[in-house]
């Protein structure tokens, strides 16, 4: 089975690169300073969205304007992900369904990506610590929610999509 | 024929299949480098060619017949495609190879409306268009490579014969002019463009889910296009006015096909073909499920015997015997392949499927239509 270590795209004149990919599914690269600036802009809203108990426009807030980008690993894994975690643990288990219900399938789209992305938490190889896990629990009873509602299609949506988050 | 008629051809996938003029003959490909040709007979099918020799070496990715020339068109793995014709003296069908000059697969063939060319797509980032040359007594192409960034992986022809769209594994599909000069006549404005020549890209979509464009179909007026991708949403497109896009709850669809205007069947991975409807010039909405089989009734006197003979035939041991390895729909496994059986573009009443089952079902669309009418009674 050694052909398949083969870099077959490295005999390609012109390969296909995820650059190309990303920007292909209508992906906008943006600077990764000016994303991480407006991911804490908006881990600010949030927080204030909760103090106050609003906890739906919190997770709109929360799973808005995403930082999709290739460079933009700090804003996406460090914050976002961790801005829409405090909202998921915030929800009370019996309010889960109604509120995914009001999101509108792009929403749940995005939802999905953070729960598959929080789910996906561990430690890199390069890593020296890793990182603290998400509340599986929670992640899963989200997970089952979401995909009562928005089917299998949205996980296949999620897993297809090079705007990742 | 008023019901839905279930063949299975194959125990492995169908790759593909294409029906004749009076769709008598069906060509299917059971998965390997053959083309088999049934005859209808009054019992149901039977094998009366077996188009293998001196052509495909490799599996075979899609066959097109051309019904008023009866010409088919076969293209496979192995690089190469064939147009084969029916050799009246000896009865049988001869192939010709046509010159695609790809470096990858080829894997997908249509007929152009007009059945005066052929394109085929291939892994080799482009679409070879080809046309008989009359001069030199071969089948000679011209490919369209800009922009194409990666694997074709369908095509649809316009009903001008000049425009064709392609489905490519960059996410993206294409509409293409594939004017040949002193093959095709000047073709009439459409919504796509009035100046087309050759390689002209008429528009260039993105379903903006991202995934791989898995079928592209232009509606029977040509002034839309529906594609699909691996992202489980249709879009449908009018140039140069809105376009829709319909995201599904279920696995990413494989396959159009264009009822009239406003419906549009789809299927794929799911293994049942959905109808999309749009009523009264409004968005496109998801209709129904086509496929109305029901649960099958367990027959429990049976169940014992059923294990056991799915034990000693096929080594499945279940609980409940054969029943609970099926799936309540018609075809067992993804469907690949949608085409038109009856009727004229634009009112289409009968339709067959094939896929990975190895089943050729043919639906009576008409006849499901008023199944669902009184249901709604």
């Amino acid at each position: 089975m050694s052909f398949r270590s083969i870099d077959v795209d490295a005999l390609d004149d012109e390969p296909l690169v995820q650059e190309e990919l990303f920007c292909y599914s209508d992906g906008t690269e943006i600077d990764p300073q000016e994303a991480l600036n407006n991911v804490q802009t908006k881990g600010i809203e949030v927080r204030n969205l909760l103090t106050k108990n609003n906890s739906e426009d919190a997770l709109i807030t929360a799973i808005s304007d995403p930082p999709y980008g290739l460079n933009t690993t700090d804003a996406k894994v460090e914050l976002n992900a961790k801005i829409v975690m405090d909202v998921l643990n915030s929800i009370k288990a019996t309010d889960i369904l109604s509120l995914i219900k009001r999101l509108s399938i792009e929403q749940q789209d995005v939802l999905m990506k953070y729960i598959y992305c929080g789910m996906a938490r561990v430690k890199k190889p390069k890593e020296k610590e890793p990182p603290e896990p998400f509340n599986s629990a929670v992640l899963l009873n989200w997970h089952e929610k979401l995909t009562e509602i928005a089917g299998v299609g949205c996980i296949v949506r999620v897993i297809t999509d090079r705007k990742t988050v | 024929m008023s019901q839905t008629e279930i063949r299975q051809f194959n125990f492995g996938p169908i790759t593909a299949h294409a029906f004749n003029k009076d769709r008598t003959q069906v060509a299917i490909c059971p998965n390997n480098n053959e083309v088999q040709i049934h005859q209808r007979t009054a019992g149901g099918w039977s094998l009366i060619h077996t188009l293998v020799e001196a052509s495909h070496d490799k599996l075979v990715t899609s066959i097109d017949w051309a019904v008023e020339t009866n010409q088919i068109v076969t293209c496979s793995q192995d690089r190469n495609a064939y147009v084969w014709n029916l050799d009246q003296t000896s009865g049988k069908w001869k192939p010709t190879l046509v010159l695609l000059r790809f470096n990858r697969a080829a894997t997908f063939v249509r007929w152009s409306p007009n059945e005066t060319k052929f394109a085929v797509a291939s892994g080799s980032k482009c679409i070879a268009i080809c046309y008989f040359d009359e001069e030199n007594d071969w089948w000679n192409s011209k490919h369209l490579k800009k922009p194409i960034r990666s694997t074709v992986l369908s095509l649809d022809w316009h009903s001008n014969s000049i425009l064709l769209a392609a489905g490519c594994a960059d996410f993206k599909a294409r509409v293409f002019s594939a004017y040949i000069k002193g093959v095709d006549q000047k073709p009439a404005p459409t919504p796509w463009g009035d100046k087309l020549p050759f390689n002209t890209v008429c528009g260039e979509f993105s379903n903006g889910g991202g995934g791989w464009i898995h079928s592209v179909a232009f509606s029977p007026s040509g002034d839309a296009l529906a594609i699909t991708g691996h992202d489980s949403q249709i879009t449908i497109i009018y140039p140069g006015q809105e376009f829709y896009t319909v995201k599904t709850n279920n696995l990413p669809f494989l396959s159009l096909l264009w009822v009239n205007d406003n419906q549009l069947i789809a299927a794929g991975y799911d293994c049942v073909p959905v109808l999309f409807e749009r009523q009264n010039d409004q968005s496109w909405k998801f209709s129904k499920v086509l496929d109305v089989s029901k649960k099958k009734n367990i027959n429990e006197s049976s169940t014992a015997f059923n294990r056991f003979r799915d034990l000693d035939a096929r080594g499945i041991s279940s609980r409940s015997g054969s029943d609970e390895t099926e799936l309540n729909s018609i075809h067992q496994n993804t469907i690949t392949s949608l085409r038109p059986y009856n009727g004229t573009p634009g009112d289409i009443s009968h339709f067959s499927s094939s896929g990975l089952d190895g089943r050729l079902v043919i639906w009576n669309f008409q006849s499901l239509e008023s199944q669902f009418k009184g249901l709604k009674v």
